[in-house]
């Protein structure tokens, strides 16, 4: 095992090697995820275009290559050693007996190729989402099944090597699972290396294992966009689930046509010309709401809040306070209007209403007020000539 | 998970400022024309709230094939409409012959048929039908047609979940335009005859 190991460090002292570093410097972390599984959450997990999807969208036959590749085996703790982290010994043992890696020089060449394959930019958001679905979706079922799930997850975990474990035992296997186990709740690095586990008894040639993880993939896809569409879950066979999906994505898609049309025939009447400065301010409502009467709204709420609608309950309250300083009339106008589009609930309308007509009165002493009403007045008499 | 309210919060006000871009909201248009300006206005907030994906960016590039829309997409997306633009489309649609497609499927099925159980063929007719569907749905998908089914499947889903949103976020700006709508018209109402007559025609 000699000449494996010092191969390993020999990797680690060519400095010039980033790719192997990086990939080194990524399997750590992803060791370090799987020694402290709970402290990982799916967000966590870097990105880099090296996602669910690139991963997945391996080819089988490369797949199949890392498979079979039979390069000088080497266990998984002397590339950590490499990396010089202690706390990866314990996983010495059992990582040793369970499997055979491929060599150093091969893997980090594939990551190499790889990183081109996975920097495609993928968006981070839809990996993290992906991320986070599996492991919703997936780990309860996970358990009772032990190897195929274990494919699956691995794929999204993208572990730095590939373990196959062609011959049946129940040691290996043991082993495999209490790591995949540990692997359940952690998200590893993105790097696009599909393991694959054969079942007992099941015909361990490339193609069979190429079909079976082509078709654990689409099972997982399809678990998702099972999940995703109501009543669909009960539905067994590709085909009535695909009809289902296909449905609901036509449906919503007329939804949004209609919707549109229905906003066509009430557009008119709203005077969405003096959003104009709100909308150009990022998320700073200060630059409209700072008018000569300098009402402080805090600018802070309109992004930060848990809901849109949360957002536009407390914007509520806050407008009808302008409405009692004047700052220039066309933010003013913009904000009464937007704020009255704002309110999505159906029970807050009485409110703005009834503050309206209350602050009608109460204003009606004010010197500011007369000017800040009639000209109201006319904004909404011009609104509603439109 | 992805429809958080942030999401929709970018959503809203793209879609907002492409009403304004677009003018969605001044006469001059005809309701179709006033229809397909918000349509597009919607589409383009959608696919820029999301980023970039494979339907986002098959998305655009389907909307700027009409010349005037191009301008309006330019200004509203500014720096993204590049990016969101650039790859695939329908350009990198992988070129299928039907002839030989179905000239594969029927050797396989015939050779696998010569000395096998009747499950084998089942399976075939399975994947024949799954196939069709996959074919509809790279048809809806934007951006379909040069995935492969695994990020089709994905594809897929992000879009599902991104219409939702739409739809949300649509129908709530849809209610409380009404809604405010209404307040107008009892403002009016309630002030007396006056406005009502002058310029409170509703």
């Amino acid at each position: 095992m000699e000449p494996p190991r010092s191969s390993g460090v020999g990797i680690d002292n060519s400095g010039e090697y980033s790719p192997e570093i990086a990939e080194t410097l990524r399997f750590e972390e992803e060791i370090q995820s799987l020694i402290h599984p709970s402290s990982f959450d799916g967000s966590a997990a870097p990105t880099g275009g090296g996602s669910f999807t690139a991963l997945l969208g391996l080819p089988a036959n490369q797949a199949v290559e890392l498979l079979h590749d039979s390069g000088a085996r080497e266990p998984l703790a002397s590339r950590i050693r490499v990396g010089g982290h202690p706390v990866h010994r314990p996983f010495h043992l059992p990582l040793d007996c369970s499997s055979a890696f491929p060599s150093n020089a091969t893997l980090v060449d594939r990551a190499a190729r790889f990183s081109v394959f996975a920097a495609e930019g993928s968006p981070a958001s839809s990996s993290g989402r992906l991320k986070a679905e599996p492991q919703d979706s997936d780990s309860p079922p996970l358990d009772p099944i032990p190897t195929g799930p274990a494919k699956r997850k691995d794929t999204g975990r993208s572990k730095c090597d590939v373990r196959l474990s062609l011959s049946f035992k129940s040691q290996a296997k043991a082993t495999a699972k209490k790591s995949k186990n540990a692997e359940e709740n952690t998200d590893g690095d993105k790097l696009p290396y599909v393991h694959v586990r054969a079942r007992r008894g099941q015909a361990t040639d490339n193609h069979s294992l190429a079909e079976r993880a082509r078709r654990e993939k689409i099972n997982v896809r399809m678990k998702l966009l099972q999940e995703l569409v109501p009543g669909c879950s009960k539905i067994t066979g590709t085909a009535l689930v695909l009809d289902e999906i296909i449905n609901h994505v036509q449906t919503l898609q007329r939804q949004v046509e209609f919707l549109s049309m229905r906003l066509a025939a009430v557009n008119p009447r709203i005077d969405f010309s003096s959003l104009d400065s709100y909308l150009s301010a990022e998320c700073g409502p200060v630059t409209v709401r700072n008018g000569p009467g300098g009402v402080v709204v805090d600018p802070s709420l309109w992004p930060t809040d848990a809901t849109a609608e949360a957002t536009r309950r407390l914007l509520v309250p806050q407008f009808w306070h302008i409405d009692l300083v004047p700052p220039q009339l066309q933010p003013q106008q913009s904000l009464t209007t937007w704020e009255r589009d704002g309110a999505a609930h159906s029970q807050l309308l009485p409110n703005p209403t009834t503050s309206l007509f209350l602050y009608d009165p109460a204003n009606s002493g004010n010197a500011n007020v007369p000017h800040l009403t009639a000209k109201l007045k006319t904004a909404e008499d011009r609104a509603l000539n439109l | 998970m992805q429809l958080t309210s942030s999401f929709k919060l970018v959503f809203l006000k793209q879609m907002l400022r492409g009403f304004l871009l677009s003018d969605a909201s001044s006469n001059s248009m005809s309701f179709h024309e006033r229809k397909n300006a918000i349509k597009l206005s919607a589409d383009a907030a959608i696919a820029f709230a999301r980023g970039r994906t494979r339907w986002s960016q098959g998305l655009i590039t389907n909307l700027s094939k009409n010349e005037k829309n191009k301008e309006i997409l330019k200004s509203l997306l500014g720096r993204e409409y590049d990016n969101l633009r650039k790859p695939c489309g329908n350009s990198l649609k992988i070129p299928r012959s039907k002839k030989i497609l179905r000239r594969c499927l029927r050797m396989c099925s015939r050779r696998k048929k010569a000395g096998r159980a009747q499950h084998i063929c089942k399976s075939i007719l399975a994947k024949a039908l799954a196939k069709k569907r996959i074919q509809v749905l790279k048809k809806l998908v934007p951006g379909g047609e040069s995935m492969d089914g695994f990020s089709l499947l994905d594809e897929t889903l992000d879009y599902a979940m991104s219409l939702k949103a739409q739809v949300d976020v649509m129908r709530r700006l849809l209610k409380t335009s009404k809604a405010s709508l209404n307040i107008k018209q009892m403002k009016a109402w309630g002030q007396g005859g006056l406005d009502f007559t002058a310029g409170g025609h509703l």
